[in-house]
């Protein structure tokens, strides 16, 4: 029984709690606003970034500026150049943390990422086929690797998906599953990059890192695909969370509480291909991103799905935008590349310092 | 009268059988064990002298065969054909010697890892080692860097590799100098550390020439080619040296096998034995990589395989992994020299893939999954 008192503690704590969340959301929607003026001052350098926000305010109520004027210039470059970059980061980032945590739950298994299921590799021998040996589904101009990725992508998740509607399968078998198919296609990638000429490596390897280089090509053509599906995508997985709740209780215990875990996996799984195949497809293999965003998150605001979920989209917008910062301003260097730098030492202090890392489970 | 014969063992059914049955019976099941081990000594021979035949140079088998054994009986031989067989740099028998020694060390290593993490998916490369090997080959390679003073080309790439991939066990052995390491723990610290030298490797290999990088990709996809006369001796040392005495605490290894707890109530010192045998096999695997680059596939596959035949009992299971893994990879190198002499490490993952996933489909009763 709890007394009065208690029970307001209760409560109170639970408000905190509730507090530090929607503090971590606005801290992250803050940056991602603070990661695209400076995105646009980036592309044009001779507005402040005060003026950066006019100008991307003007232009979406319609207004517009004087022909060749400095205005007008900073316009062109920011809606051209700067947007389709941030959006592009902002909805690469957003789905794949989406992805992962939605992975995390539905594997039980805090090292699940959407890549787990062998789609990257799928991904990168589809497009592997298209930069180096010139196959490619369409004629389209330039669409070919991007096309080839998604179909590739879309080869090692079906087999999965296959093989967790035929046979009784645990998360752990299925992880198994995942790894197997993803050295299968590894090597098949191998088999095509030893035999190629150093400067098609390179490409390929580039690709295989995840760069912008698709959005920097085709500017605004890439967003509405993505948009629409990380936007559904992303709904739907909303909807789902407090079943991934229950999921991440492990299989029996779903079962028992009314979930039909094989029917459930399938779909989710399903979802979690579409929306990674499309988001990998423009950008290529951007790692971490899936894995390190929930963890964070569930760090900060414990593991119920229905905060991780949207928190981590936004941890995961706000990471690639930074990393796109970086990676536009030093030139060189690709975003994947920064992601990884970054990515990596987070995720070491994170097990090292993780006072359940030891457990296995998800906290 | 012996023991044996007077006492019987009675079966959950009521009905009771002599001992002796069951023992013939078990003799049999060890028979059985031992043939498997026999048959993949047997092939992995075969493929031996079948791989001399095998490759760019235009030699039957036959005179390939004939070739090797001239030459060991001290008979004269063609030189072209000597040069090709036994020789220095591009010679098939070092190579096949080297498809040994990796098949042995990297299965035992796989038994082991399996073993004392508790995980099916562990392989020898768990631990980081193989991305640490990378990482001292790409700074030798991309930044002209060696960590012992005085290497130069390819020894320099070899001796960055066999510090690197020696970090992750340093830091679990600093760790456990404090506090308890579970397998948990272990794992994690290999992917964190895999994850960190992966990611500095990229930057190396981003920012350089596409000749350099080239170079570090091929570095990175495990080949036999760099096992010459010089290097042999050494490796192989270390590798049977490490095997035998592995195969000595295989014992210990099945008191491990029933579970951390069993094993500390039967005696053993669960934390200092798994840390002392993971300090083993890094090395059986470091000296393994650093020669190969990372040849996959073998560790993860070859024990599970040894398993559907004779087991989980480690006195078997060690043999036969390395028997297998000799057999899988000299065929994985055949196969590869026959494709035109791409990398073995490619053909190890294109079979080992599909043949990992019909296991885990195939075998229901598995005590591991």
């Amino acid at each position: 029984m709890e007394t009065d008192e208690g029970y307001d503690g209760l409560i109170a704590a639970y408000r905190h709690q509730t507090l530090r969340k929607v503090m971590l959301f606005a801290a992250c929607l803050i940056g991602i606003v603070l990661a695209v003026g400076l995105l646009s001052v980036n592309s044009y350098r001779s507005i402040s970034l005060m003026e950066s926000y006019e100008v991307i305010w003007n232009h979406i109520i319609g207004n517009e500026y004087p022909l060749r004027s400095n205005l007008w210039w900073a316009d062109t470059y920011i809606w051209n150049r700067a947007m389709p970059h941030a959006l592009a980061a902002i909805l690469a980032g957003a789905a794949l943390a989406c992805c992962g945590s939605l992975m995390q739950s539905l594997m039980g298994n805090p090292l699940a990422d959407p890549y787990s299921t062998g789609i990257s590799s799928g991904a990168c021998l589809g497009a592997i086929l298209a930069i180096i040996m010139g196959i490619s589904v369409t004629t389209m101009a330039g669409g070919g690797t991007v096309i080839n990725a998604f179909i590739g992508a879309m080869i090692p998740a079906a087999i999965i998906i296959i093989l967790a509607e035929r046979i009784r399968m645990t998360p752990a078998t299925l992880i198994l599953v995942g790894t197997s198919l993803s050295m299968f296609f590894g090597s098949l990638i191998s088999i095509i990059m030893v035999q190629t000429d150093p400067d098609s490596l390179q490409q390929a390897y580039l690709w295989q890192v995840g760069n912008m280089n698709n959005i920097d090509d085709f500017g605004w053509d890439c967003i509405p695909i993505m948009l629409i599906i990380t936007v559904v995508g992303s709904a739907i997985v909303m909807m789902l969370t407090k079943k991934l709740n229950v999921m991440s209780l492990g299989d029996n215990s779903a079962q028992s509480l009314g979930i039909d875990v094989k029917t459930f996996r399938t779909l989710a799984l399903t979802l979690m291909a579409i929306m990674t195949a499309a988001i990998v497809s423009f950008v290529g293999i951007l790692g971490f991103v899936g894995l390190v965003c929930p963890h964070i998150v569930r760090l900060i605001c414990g593991s119920d799905n229905k905060f991780v979920v949207p928190i981590s989209m936004a941890v995961g917008a706000l990471v690639l935008l930074i990393a796109d910062y970086i990676s536009v301003t030093v030139g060189s260097l690709p975003i994947g590349v920064i992601v990884s730098c970054i990515g990596a030492p987070m995720f070491f202090l994170l097990i090292i310092f993780s006072k359940n890392s030891g457990k296995g489970a998800l906290y | 009268m012996s023991l044996r014969e007077t006492f019987s063992f009675i079966l959950p059914d009521g009905s009771d059988r002599p001992i002796a049955d069951i023992c013939k019976e078990y003799a049999k099941e060890c028979n059985k064990k031992i043939l498997f081990c026999i048959l993949m000594c047997i092939l992995s021979a075969a493929l031996f002298l079948i791989t001399l035949g095998v490759g760019t140079y235009d030699i039957s088998i036959p005179d390939a065969i004939r070739t090797f054994f001239d030459h060991i009986l001290g008979n004269p031989v063609d030189p072209e054909d000597d040069y090709y067989v036994w020789g220095e740099t591009i010679g098939r028998v070092p190579r096949a010697i080297g498809a040994v020694i990796a098949g042995i060390g990297l299965s035992i290593g796989g038994v082991i890892m399996q073993n004392i993490l508790r995980n099916p998916l562990a392989e020898p490369y768990t631990m980081g080692i193989s991305s640490g090997a990378m990482f001292g080959a790409t700074l030798n390679i991309g930044l002209g860097i060696s960590l012992i003073p005085f290497l130069t080309g390819n020894y320099a790439s070899i001796g960055n590799a066999f510090i690197l991939s020696l970090i992750p066990l340093s830091i679990i052995v600093a760790i456990s100098v404090f506090r308890k390491v579970t397998p948990v723990m272990m794992v994690l610290t290999g992917i964190a550390i895999m994850y960190l030298f992966d990611a500095i490797t990229q930057i190396v290999m981003v920012t350089s020439s596409s000749e350099t990088m080239q170079n570090i990709y091929m570095w990175g996809i495990g080949s036999l080619v760099r096992f010459n006369w010089d290097r042999i001796p050494l490796v192989a040392a270390i590798v049977f040296a490490l095997s035998i005495t592995l195969y000595f605490c295989s014992k210990y290894l099945d008191v491990m096998y029933t579970g951390e707890r069993s094993a500390q109530s039967l005696g053993l010192r669960v934390n200092f034995f798994r840390v002392a045998v993971l300090i083993l096999t890094s090395l059986l695997t470091a000296a393994i990589v650093c020669t190969t680059g990372a040849i996959g596939f073998i560790g993860l596959v070859a024990p599970h395989i040894a398993r559907i035949f004779v087991g989980s009992v480690n006195r078997y299971l060690i043999p036969a992994s390395a028997a297998f893994g000799v057999m899988f990879l000299l065929l994985a190198d055949t196969v590869a020299k026959a494709m035109g002499g791409l990398p073995v490490g490619v053909f190890s993952s294109l079979i080992g893939g599909p043949l990992f996933l019909y296991i885990l489909i195939k075998q229901r009763r598995n005590a591991w999954m």
